[in-house]
Parts: structure tokens; sequence; C-alpha cells
């Protein structure tokens, strides 16, 4: 499938400084084709400006901390681009990861293939176009 | 049988079985020295385990200055040997109040990963009651720029209780792996400047506090961020060296007691039982060989590195969590077949949260059984002898020379931190770990491989509490309108001016901590002075 097109943003929400499950991720899309605009730590407002000046179809959030703080920035997104989809990973424990879903998000926690992180964009980002 | 060879996590390549002539000189000629003759692979005391078991000393913190100390006093109740203080990482890895914008816009994260302590009064609520002068603390400060405020702030609780610093045990940190490597923050004080607080501190505690280990190489850092064992080892030593070197340029305080105080690391300790437990004894030997060479260091005590060990965090699975139990059984036998004198054990909940009450109550039980049932501590060493063992003892700590040479040769350590070289080793070889994964060549139970059975093992993540951020904002509020300004702002001045001269931070900041200064107003004089470390990855 041809990716080169296709732009996703990749932010982590938290402060917390783990970066091995973004930085893989990352690499994978790129090995894929994808264009990945990484901007690590960053805020919702942040996340969402991103996601609007860049122009990107597809939104990844590295979770590391509250649920809370993850959900503002997917509400904001939807808010500010709505249909933009976004997925995410992390150690989103269980709780979590249910209502990430039930706003749409697809959740990634640690363990996940990245060939089906990867299946995951293609399917989110060629759906619309 | 396939031709394709078996290789360690080191990339060694491993024989079917070992005989006595696989041991490479001049290691094979050690092999017969009993534990307590240099150069210590065998451990620096004869009598092991049975005269001093191993540390049980866990991680531990969240939620408010209480919350954390409830933890710890559960902890030690449950049999903890030494107590460990977690700050909130949002706040004290940058050195931010809660109020700050960045801390602000996540504010349900504060408290997640450690207490928030903005003062000396957070962090007397969270010393409350705790045996600070019998115990062996592990302060906080694991960031490099939070360390000299996390340490001043333990000390001056200390000496308002009316103990003798002198005689206080314990540890600090300011890991440069953690800092810089392995979770690189969003703001930071460069290397130069970090190498200038460690040195300060190994200063002062030398002159002040001669039981404190006042930093902590910690290869853990490195090998979960990727480096395989033998890459911990250099890397840990090359690091080591920055430290020395620059204590030796100053030449203010004797180099063998600075190189006392620097022979207590931590290590990572993985999945791979033999080639972690050879990394034990490769490290002890890789250190008597360096005092002596580098340094000419031959004093025995110097060259007892003290080892405090981590079962690795990575290595715990989300799915079927309770399998981690077993997981980090086996690291942590790995780690005592090693003879470290320390040891936390990852909490079975590690990739969902940070440990449950349960789950840390199961990683002190765990070294309890360890140590209490299964008569390990009877004898020292005893891996030792073992052809295979020796013979990966031996190949490792040449490995580790190789990579330490390697370092040099790109400028040393802090150099191969500042232009990311070592972040490229560690990724190249966290990429390499998880395609094998992903290929079927390295099976995970329960996430690649016997993944199906998951509805007995239903774990959530611990939350720890939700008002950690209400009350430390409630609290920094009335410490500014409590405090005697006049004292802390003098405070804050003298520690500015301090920093802008080659001058030790540490007393300066004892008095900013004992004149109620912030951690935010000491993180603002630190951007100040010394600006933001340009991150060779994007954070």
């Amino acid at each position: 499938m041809d990716n080169s097109q296709k732009r996703i943003l990749m932010a982590k929400t938290g402060l917390d400084g783990h970066w091995r499950g973004p930085t893989i991720v990352a690499r994978a899309l790129r090995d894929a084709g994808f264009e990945v605009i990484m901007i690590g730590m960053a805020s919702t407002d942040d996340i969402v400006r991103a996601a609007v000046d860049e122009d990107v179809d597809l939104v990844g959030l590295n979770i590391g901390g509250h649920i809370n703080v993850a959900l503002r920035a997917v509400n904001s997104v939807q808010e500010a681009r709505p249909g933009l989809p976004l997925f995410a990973g992390g150690t989103v424990p269980p709780h979590a990861m249910k209502q990430l879903q039930a706003l749409g998000v697809e959740v990634f926690p640690p363990g996940s293939q990245l060939a089906a992180i990867v299946e995951s964009a293609e399917r989110l980002t060629h759906r619309s176009s | 049988m396939g031709t394709k060879p078996v290789l360690s996590s080191s990339e060694i390549e491993l024989k079917a079985y070992y005989t006595a002539e696989d041991i490479p000189e001049p290691h094979r000629s050690r092999v017969n020295l009993p534990p307590g003759e240099a150069p210590y692979h065998r451990g620096f005391h004869s009598s092991g385990y049975r005269t001093k078991p191993w540390r049980i000393f866990q991680l531990s913190g969240f939620g408010k200055p209480e919350d954390e100390n409830e933890r710890i006093k559960f902890l030690l109740k449950n049999g903890e040997t030494g107590f460990i203080m977690e700050h909130d990482r949002n706040t004290a890895d940058h050195c931010y109040n809660v109020d700050h914008p960045d801390v602000v816009s996540r504010r349900e994260d504060v408290g997640l990963t450690g207490a928030v302590m903005q003062s000396v009064r957070d962090i007397d609520i969270c010393l409350d009651g705790l045996p600070m002068d019998t115990s062996f603390a592990h302060a906080g400060g694991a960031v490099v720029q939070h360390a000299p405020f996390a340490l001043a702030g333990y000390w001056t609780v200390a000496k308002r209780r009316g103990f003798d610093l002198r005689k206080l045990a314990g540890t600090g940190q300011s890991d440069f792996n953690l800092t810089y490597l392995g979770c690189v923050t969003k703001q930071q004080i460069p290397t130069d400047a970090g190498l200038r607080f460690n040195a300060d501190i190994i200063e002062f505690c030398t002159e002040n506090l001669p039981r404190w280990v006042p930093v902590s190489v910690a290869g853990y850092n490195g090998a979960d961020s990727g480096l395989t064992p033998d890459q911990e080892l250099g890397s840990l030593f090359a690091n080591t060296v920055e430290y020395l070197d620059e204590i030796k340029r100053r030449n203010k305080i004797p180099l063998e007691v600075a190189a006392k105080g620097c022979g207590g690391v931590s290590f990572r300790s993985s999945i791979h039982i033999f080639e972690e437990a050879a990394k034990m004894r490769a490290a002890r030997l890789m250190w008597s060989d360096l005092l002596r060479e580098r340094y000419d260091i031959t004093e025995p005590k110097t060259a007892n590195l003290r080892i405090h060990c981590v079962t690795a965090g990575s290595k715990m699975t989300y799915q079927q969590p309770l399998n981690n139990i077993v997981r980090g059984t086996v690291m942590a036998l790995t780690a005592v077949l090693g003879g470290v004198q320390s040891l936390g054990v990852s909490g079975y909940d590690e990739a969902l949260s940070i440990p449950s009450e349960h789950a840390h109550q199961m990683s002190v039980r765990i070294q309890q059984i360890l140590q209490e049932e299964t008569n390990i501590c009877a004898v020292t060493d005893p891996l030792g002898g073992s052809y295979y063992i020796e013979t990966l003892t031996a190949q490792l700590v040449e490995k580790a020379w190789q990579f330490f040479e390697d370092i040099m040769q790109e400028g040393g350590y802090l150099a191969c931190l500042d232009s990311g070289w070592l972040h490229a080793k560690a990724a190249e070889n966290q990429h390499k770990e998880f395609m094998a994964m992903e290929s079927g060549e390295q099976n995970i139970v329960g996430v690649t491989f016997a993944e199906d059975d998951e509805s007995p093992y239903e774990v959530d993540g611990f939350m720890g509490t939700d008002d950690a951020f209400d009350v430390a904002t409630a609290r920094l509020n009335e410490l500014r309108r409590t405090r005697h300004e006049t004292g802390a702002k003098a405070a804050l001045k003298n520690l500015e001016s301090v920093c802008r001269s080659e001058s030790n931070i540490m007393p300066a900041m004892l008095a900013a901590l004992d004149a109620e200064v912030t951690l935010g107003e000491i993180g603002d004089v630190y951007r100040e002075v010394f600006g933001d470390w340009n991150t060779p990855i994007q954070t």
C-alpha cells in the first residue's frame, strides 16, 4: 500500500519520559512509508495545534499517565478536526482502554504487534480518501 | 540440527556445552580464587549472604506525600529493609512547581509516578515517622537536575530531627543514563552542568556524609532503554570515569574516597539468567581492574563494587500479568546468583501502572522466599567454577571493555549522550528485540505464545489517589503565604550566585531548602543560569 502521502502526528501526553514505545512505533510507521511528525511531549493544546497546522491524516498518542489527560486530548482533537482518526498506545490499563475505545480510539497496549499497528494506521488513513 | 548460531543478548555465540578449555586466559587462572580476593568477580566478602543478605529495596511512591509515607510504612512492615522515596516525575524531573503550565495541563498525571514534593515541608510529611537514623534510604533525585534538591531536602529534615549527617546512610542517584538516555525529559540542564552537580554532590558527601552513596550510576536505565549487557557494563564504567576524572581534575578530595562513593551502582537483572548473573561478576572484576589501571587504586575497600539490581521492567507483560510474578522471581534469582547487595523486583502490574499494594507486597515476598526458604544464602558465588559462567564472565568483560573503548573513541560518555550516539545504539537494539518478537524468533508467553487464556488473569492498573494536584496546589499557596519571604528570597539569590560561580552547590542548596525555597524557584534559576540541554532526540 502506498502510504507516502499520509501524515501521522505522534505525541506523548505525559511528562514521564518513557520513550521505548513511541520510538519503536514511529520507526515502524516510517518503515511502512508514512510521514511521521513526532512532536514528543505535548499538551492538549500542542496536539490540537499540530493536528490542524500539519494537516495530518491520523493522530497517535503515547499515553503513560492518567487517562483523563489523554481523554482531554482526544476530545479536543475530535472537536477541532471532526472525523480525524486517532489511535493510542502505552501503559493503558483495561479500564482506560475501554474509555478510549468508547470514543472510537484504537488502542494498542504493551505487547501489541507492530504489524497490527501499521495495519491500523493504513486502515485509518486510507478509509476516507 | 540447524546451523544458525545461538547468541546471547550481548551477541556472544553460545556453545551447546562448555569445558574447562573454553575459559579464556587470563580468566582461567583466576577461577580458583576465593571470593574476597581481587579482582573480586566472586564477590567482596567470602561469607557473602551468610553475614549480610541483600537489601530488599523497592521503588515506591505516589500521590500526596502522606500517601507515599503510608506505602513506605506498608513496605517496611512487610519486610523491606531500606526505603526509596519517589518524587512525582512531572514536577521533580523538570524542577517545576505544580502551577507550571506544563504541569497544570496534565493535572491528573500529577502524583501518578511519585509524591509531589515542592518544598522541605512536603519532604517532611513524606518522612513522617520513618526510621531515617537506622535505615538505608534512597532520597529520590533520580534525575540529575533534581538530585541536589531531593538530597538537600532529605538531609534538612534529618538535621531538623536531630540526626547527625555523618551517621546517615543512604544513596542519591542523579543518573545520567536515566536523565540523558533512557527517560529524556522535556527540559533539563546540559550534561556539563550535570557533571558539575554530580561532582559537587560527591565532594559534599565525602566531606559531610561518609556513609552516603553520593551518586549511583544506573546501568539499569541504559539496559531497559535497549543497551545489551556488555554495553550496559561498558557505558556504566565510561560514565563513572567521567565523574572520577572530574574529581581528579578538581583535586579537592582524595580520589580513593570519591571512588569508594562511586562504587555504589545499579544494574538491570533481565531474563537471560546466566548471562545476567555473569554480568554482575564481570562488573566487579571490571571495577577492580579499572581502579587499578586508570587510577592506581588498589585499596580493597574502594574496589568493593556494591550492586543494586532492579528486575527488568520492560520484560513484564501487559497480557496475563500474574505471569510476571514468575518473571520477577526468575530475574530476582538471577541477580542473587550474581551476588548483588540490594534488589528491587518490578511489580507484576508493571506494564499497566505503578505497583498496587498487592503487587508491591509480592515483590517483597519473592525476595523473602528466596532468602528464607531456598538456602541460597548459604554459599557465596554458587555459579563460580561453572565452565559456562566463567567463560561468559570473561567474554562479557572483553566485550564490555570494547564498548568502553568505542565510547572513548567517540569522545567519551558525555559526548555520546550529547551526540545521540548512545541513543542510536539503544534504539537499534530495541528494534532488533522487537523484530525478534514479531517474527516469532523470540516467544513471549501470554503475548506471542500461549496467548489465548486471559480470563483468570484480569488485573487493572493502580491509579493512586485523585487529590495529589489539588493538595499540592493548596500547599504551595499556603507555603507562599506563610514562609519567611525575605529569608527565602535571600537563600534563592545566594543559590543563583553559587550556580554562576565554581563553588559547590550543596551548601547553598541546603540553605535554600531550610529557608523553604520551592522546587520550581530552583528550577527557574537553573533554566536562567544553565539553559536547556540540546536533546539529540525529539522530546
